[in-house]
């Protein structure tokens, strides 16, 4: 062979050992892609800032948990309350002005708003890099040959947490409903006495809450806290494409399916074809099944 | 049950989107627990009528020149959507426009979002269920999959969960079988005589809208050409040949065919479209 694609092999504690990162990242990315699908589900934007979002729930997390050494429960509940008002603050500052322009205008002032948010965390935190959180379980355990981290599992467990709230909250509320309606027609939804512009309140604060916890999660699990740590976003966007941008379960489903895939291309052919092979399932998917894997067209019957 | 008690006055209502006049000078009133039907072909405005009193212009970039609307005494004019809602109007929107990916009961719970009476509303729901027996097997369904009439009983029941003292229907019978058009406009006779409901119709089909209003008006361009009791108007000469004549379904259209002499003059003068400068 010409091409050397690193060591394939069939050791089973190393592939299974694959599997287990795999799933662990794939969880962080099913919290990204969890932000990415309640923005474009209720409000037909693509919110490319969401990655800096995370950032900022991020250094957020710093400063309540580490640097003002607040009780853990108390501090988590300061930082999400902080990213829900940092929510509000988006959408009553710039999106509520967007409302009817172009799909292509607001992605753009997307763009737009996670420069922002990264100039403001490089003046107010600098450029060192921090180290990153320890406050969940540190400690591991071995199964199998491979070592699975205590702190892989409560990452598991909060976003299959979030997934149940948010489920539970579209099907059984009052406001989830209002949302889901907004998302289906928002004329019609205004024309029943729903309103639209609260309705995206909701989801700008219920996004920012979503990143404040996939910031503290992810502050766990990356290398260090620093400005690359953005780069999650777009990383996790394959996740959210692949589980359809629509739906709650397809982006659990296509941040797990994503993640494994990555971690299987960087121990078998290096560490370079992570991406690429990413992207790749991505575009496959996106050919095969333009609305990803559960992303659902709406229905209509004319 | 919510009774009447709320009349509608549009008076000296002109709309514009950018330059265009979609409405000009027009008076309409819907006389607390009245019937009334709004005539007029494509482009006459009609739709325009409904945003403006609904406070949907905001939507499609359209704004209120002048005139007034008054709901009871109390001027809706530049209200929210909702708070027009909550102030009983509600409405049937054109093309019906369900939530396609929610259920039938979704739908109609979605109607009552206006409300803060929890166990209100789910009497509401059974009352709808009653009016339209056919929807009870259907709540669990996906809306977007129903058939025209099924989805067109929805929107109507939609409309009704926020008990309006004003129904508005937007071309109800549009891209709907004859048959089950005339069970919709009986059963908005029903609403309107049972409950005290105002009706207001906004129609293409006027055999229909005429026999079953008090008052009509024929809107065109904008501007209201006739006005009159609905015997009156489906007497009119014109009003035959325009919309009941021979045709049927199919009108000619208006501006194809010359105007005999009006069977009654303008109240508000004749002025020209009013353009922007």
């Amino acid at each position: 062979m010409l091409l050397a694609f690193g060591n394939f092999t069939a050791d089973p504690s190393v592939n299974l050992q694959l599997l287990i990162g795999g799933l662990a990242l794939g969880a962080i990315y099913a919290v990204v892609a969890l932000g990415f699908v309640l923005v474009y589900k209720s409000t037909d934007v693509l919110n490319l800032a969401h990655g800096e979002f995370l950032m900022l729930g991020a250094y957020f997390a710093l400063t309540f948990l580490i640097s003002e050494n607040l009780n853990f429960f108390l501090g988590v509940f300061v930082l999400l309350l902080v990213m829900l008002v940092f929510g509000l603050v988006v959408h009553y500052g710039i999106m509520r002005r967007m409302v009817g322009q172009g799909f292509f205008a607001i992605v753009l002032i997307t763009l737009g708003i996670a420069t922002i948010i990264r100039a403001l965390l490089l003046i107010f935190y600098g450029p060192t890099e921090r180290a990153r959180l320890d406050l969940l379980p540190q400690g591991s355990f071995e199964v199998g040959g491979a070592t699975v981290r205590h702190v892989d599992l409560v990452i598991f467990g909060v976003v299959a947490l979030c997934v149940l709230l948010f489920f539970l909250f579209f099907k059984y509320t009052r406001l989830g409903l209002h949302m889901r309606a907004v998302a289906d027609d928002i004329e019609a939804a205004a024309a029943m006495g729903i309103d639209p512009d609260k309705v995206y309140a909701m989801t700008w604060a219920a996004a920012m809450v979503m990143a404040g916890v996939g910031g503290l999660l992810f502050g766990h699990v990356t290398g260090a806290i620093d400005r690359s740590i953005e780069a999650i976003g777009l990383r996790a966007f394959p996740a959210a494409v692949v589980g359809g941008l629509t739906s709650l379960g397809g982006s659990i489903v296509g941040g797990l399916v994503v993640g494994v895939i990555e971690q299987f291309a960087n121990g078998h052919l290096g560490t370079k074809w992570r991406e690429p092979v990413a992207f790749s399932v991505m575009f496959v998917v996106l050919l095969v099944r333009p609305t990803g894997l559960w992303g659902r067209k709406d229905l209509e019957r004319v | 049950m919510s009774g009447g008690g709320l009349d509608l006055r549009i008076q000296d209502l002109t709309v514009v989107y950018g330059g265009v006049t979609a409405l000009d000078n027009v008076n309409i009133t819907v006389p607390s627990g009245g019937f009334v039907s709004v005539l007029g072909a494509n482009g006459a405005g009609k739709t325009t009528l409904v945003r403006s009193i609904t406070s949907l212009l905001y939507l499609h970039k359209g704004r209120v020149r002048r005139g007034s609307i008054v709901l009871g005494g109390e001027s809706i004019l530049g209200k929210k959507s909702p708070d027009i809602v909550s102030a009983g109007v509600a409405q049937v929107p054109e093309g019906r426009k369900l939530f396609p990916n929610l259920t039938v009961k979704e739908n109609l719970l979605c109607g009552a979002a206006s409300r803060s009476d929890v166990s209100g509303i789910d009497e509401s729901l059974e009352q709808t269920l009653e009016l339209f027996s056919q929807l009870r097997p259907l709540l669990s369904q996906t809306a977007g999959l129903l058939s025209g009439g099924e989805q067109q009983m929805v929107a109507v029941g939609r409309a009704l969960m926020s008990q309006p003292t004003l129904l508005i229907c937007d071309e109800l019978s549009l891209g709907l079988a004859p048959k089950i058009v005339h069970r919709l406009f009986e059963l908005l006779t029903e609403i309107n005589e049972t409950r005290g409901t105002s009706i207001l119709v906004i129609e293409q089909n006027a055999s229909l809208a005429l026999q079953h209003a008090n008052d009509a008006y024929v809107l065109e361009l904008g501007r209201v050409l006739m006005e009159g009791s609905a015997t009156e108007l489906k007497g009119n000469p014109m009003v035959q040949e325009l919309y009941l004549g021979g045709g049927g379904e199919a009108h000619t259209s208006y501006a194809a065919i010359e105007r005999p002499s009006r069977s009654r003059p303008l109240e508000h003068g004749q002025r020209p479209p009013v353009t922007e400068s």
